[in-house]
């Protein structure tokens, strides 16, 4: 159990970026936070990480105050972040240093099995794609087993295909071990597809705007009108959040990738 | 600031750098031009275009002078060099004077490389030991170096010990700045990925730093190299009784043109070897470098 209890963060220039966000997320729900720039998103995820301090608040995993990062939190960012000096097998390997190296080599091999990427377990990172990096990077972040693993908008810089595919493969990677994941997005599809629960938030300072439970029953067919109407419903909040008037639901809604910048 | 200062010392050593430079550019311009001739014949016909150059000139001096156009005195034809070279390693000359040159430069050379990473790894890790020692360091580069020979002189007598400790300052001035500005411009975002697999301290420097700082050291220590075999020269001059320096100077007073040829070439040999010595040590540690570039030899 993941409990946020009033989560706030001031920057020491003041900027007030993170409102009060409280949260309970369960052991092995998938959580989206979505919202416009500047409602504190990342800010929370970092908080979350241990990598910044909140300022207000408390973050609390199984009993334990979170404010440096834990080895029961695992986070997957924006970027691959890739150690360019290691090859694909020991960036997956890295933070199993204090295994022993028979028990090692055997974990980072059935994640590369895992990720499909067997055949490049001796590349560099600079030889793979874009969507190979990150899954090397999902695979890392993995493989010390996390009881929470933290996105921070993992595959906005990949194209639709890889991106879809990256999504449906995390959901299958998701389900060996069923750790918590708390993805923050920008891309309502992405937040539709994956998520139990959408937290909805608004901008100036960062806080909790609306909640959506998404109980559809998974694999989601991102094609039916019931996952169209959860969309339209999380975009009407965003609008809503943004307090801008509701537009067209059609006008966004129909393009495959509805994009929240 | 930085910056600026960086691009002043590679200016200054830009006489040992445009020596390792030059290959690749040249590969590059081969590869664009042939690029579907057989590879065995690439392999000998790329390094040999560099040697195009040189050996046209020394032959066409040659035979200038045996044509007798010049009579090659004062600058004297391959001929007469190769021959005052075999000469001078005959006598055993040779080795005494580039056995004292190069002990002098390694000394040198290490002690600089010591102090300088040091201090640039610290400057570069704490701000304010930074905000502490670099302006005055930076004060202290903006003084050519050879004006520190008479003090060295008065200090520490004019045998090996000034000698060595002006090749050191020489020595010390890029690699400091090599190691400040690589420390300070590791990725945050690799550093991130670090502090989440909750790495202590040396672990960290171990292994996100070290080898995150790695390809810029080697070009600060190959910066530092040249700069030593230019201060090397400088020290000699002052006042030795061997060296490659003293070499020099003796072909000039002597009037022996020969002999400061065969010094520069001597000089030219060693510098490339030692480069390319600590080019290829650190090669086989930067194969992971995503360089827009091929490897250079």
């Amino acid at each position: 159990m993941l409990i946020l209890d009033r989560v706030g963060k001031t920057y020491p220039n003041g900027v007030h970026a993170l409102d009060r966000f409280s949260a309970d997320i369960r052991l092995g729900e998938i959580v989206a936070i979505i919202g416009g720039s500047g409602c504190g998103k990342s800010t929370l995820l970092r908080a979350v990480a241990g990598l910044d301090r909140a300022t207000a608040g408390s973050i609390v995993l199984d009993d334990i105050k979170i404010t440096a990062p834990h080895e029961k939190i695992g986070i997957i960012f924006q970027e691959p972040r890739l150690l360019p000096w290691l090859s694909v097998a020991d960036n997956i390997g890295f933070g199993l240093m204090g295994l022993p190296t028979e028990l090692r080599r055997e974990k980072v091999a059935r994640a590369l099995k895992r990720v499909g990427l067997t055949d490049k377990a001796d590349a560099w990172p600079r030889e793979l794609s874009g969507g190979q990096a990150q899954r090397v990077a999902i695979a890392r972040a993995l493989v010390p087993q996390p009881e929470v693993l933290l996105l921070d908008e993992p595959f906005s810089a990949l194209d639709a295909f890889t991106r879809r595919d990256l999504q449906d493969h995390l959901l299958d990677l998701w389900a060996d071990t069923r750790p918590t994941l708390v993805l923050v997005t920008h891309d309502v599809d992405e937040a539709v597809v994956l998520a139990d629960r959408v937290i909805v938030m608004r901008p100036r300072p960062g806080r909790k705007f609306e909640e959506i439970v998404i109980n559809l029953a998974r694999p989601r067919d991102r094609n039916s009108p019931l996952f169209d109407n959860f969309k339209r419903r999380v975009l009407t909040a965003l609008d809503r959040s943004l307090d801008r008037s509701v537009p067209d639901a059609d006008a966004k809604s129909t393009a495959g990738e509805a994009m929240w910048w | 600031m930085v910056d600026f200062a960086n691009l002043h010392s590679r200016a200054r050593s830009g006489f040992a750098m445009a020596m390792t430079l030059d290959t690749p550019l040249l590969q590059q311009a081969e590869q664009t031009a042939a690029p579907a001739s057989s590879g065995r014949l690439r392999r000998f016909v790329r390094p040999a275009l560099g040697l195009l150059l040189p050996v046209g000139l020394a032959l066409g001096w040659e035979i200038a002078v045996r044509l007798g156009w010049s009579n090659g005195r004062l600058v004297p034809p391959p001929s007469r060099v190769s021959a005052e070279f075999a000469e001078l390693a005959r006598s055993g000359e040779l080795w005494r004077h580039v056995v004292a040159t190069c002990l002098r430069v390694a000394v040198g050379f290490g002690l600089g490389t010591v102090v300088g990473t040091l201090l640039g790894a610290a400057a570069g890790y704490s701000t304010l030991l930074r905000r502490l020692i670099d302006p005055s360091l930076q004060g202290m580069r903006a003084v050519p170096s050879i004006a520190w020979i008479p003090l060295f002189i008065l200090w520490l007598g004019i045998f090996e010990t000034s000698k060595v400790a002006l090749i050191a300052v020489g020595v010390f001035f890029p690699i400091y700045l090599g190691v400040m500005g690589a420390v300070m411009s590791v990725d945050r975002k690799i550093v991130e990925v670090g502090r989440t697999f909750r790495l202590s301290g040396p672990a960290m420097i171990r292994r996100i730093l070290l080898p995150a700082v790695l390809p810029a050291y080697v070009i600060a220590l190959r910066s530092g190299l040249g700069l030593g075999w230019m201060f090397v020269i400088a020290a000699e001059f002052m006042g030795a009784s061997e060296g490659l320096g003293y070499l020099l100077i003796d072909g000039q007073q002597l009037g022996k043109p020969t002999e400061i040829v065969a010094a520069i070439l001597a000089f030219a040999v060693l510098g490339k070897t030692t480069d390319w010595i600590v080019a290829s040590a650190a090669a086989p540690f930067l194969r992971w470098e995503d360089r827009a570039r091929g490897a250079e030899g």
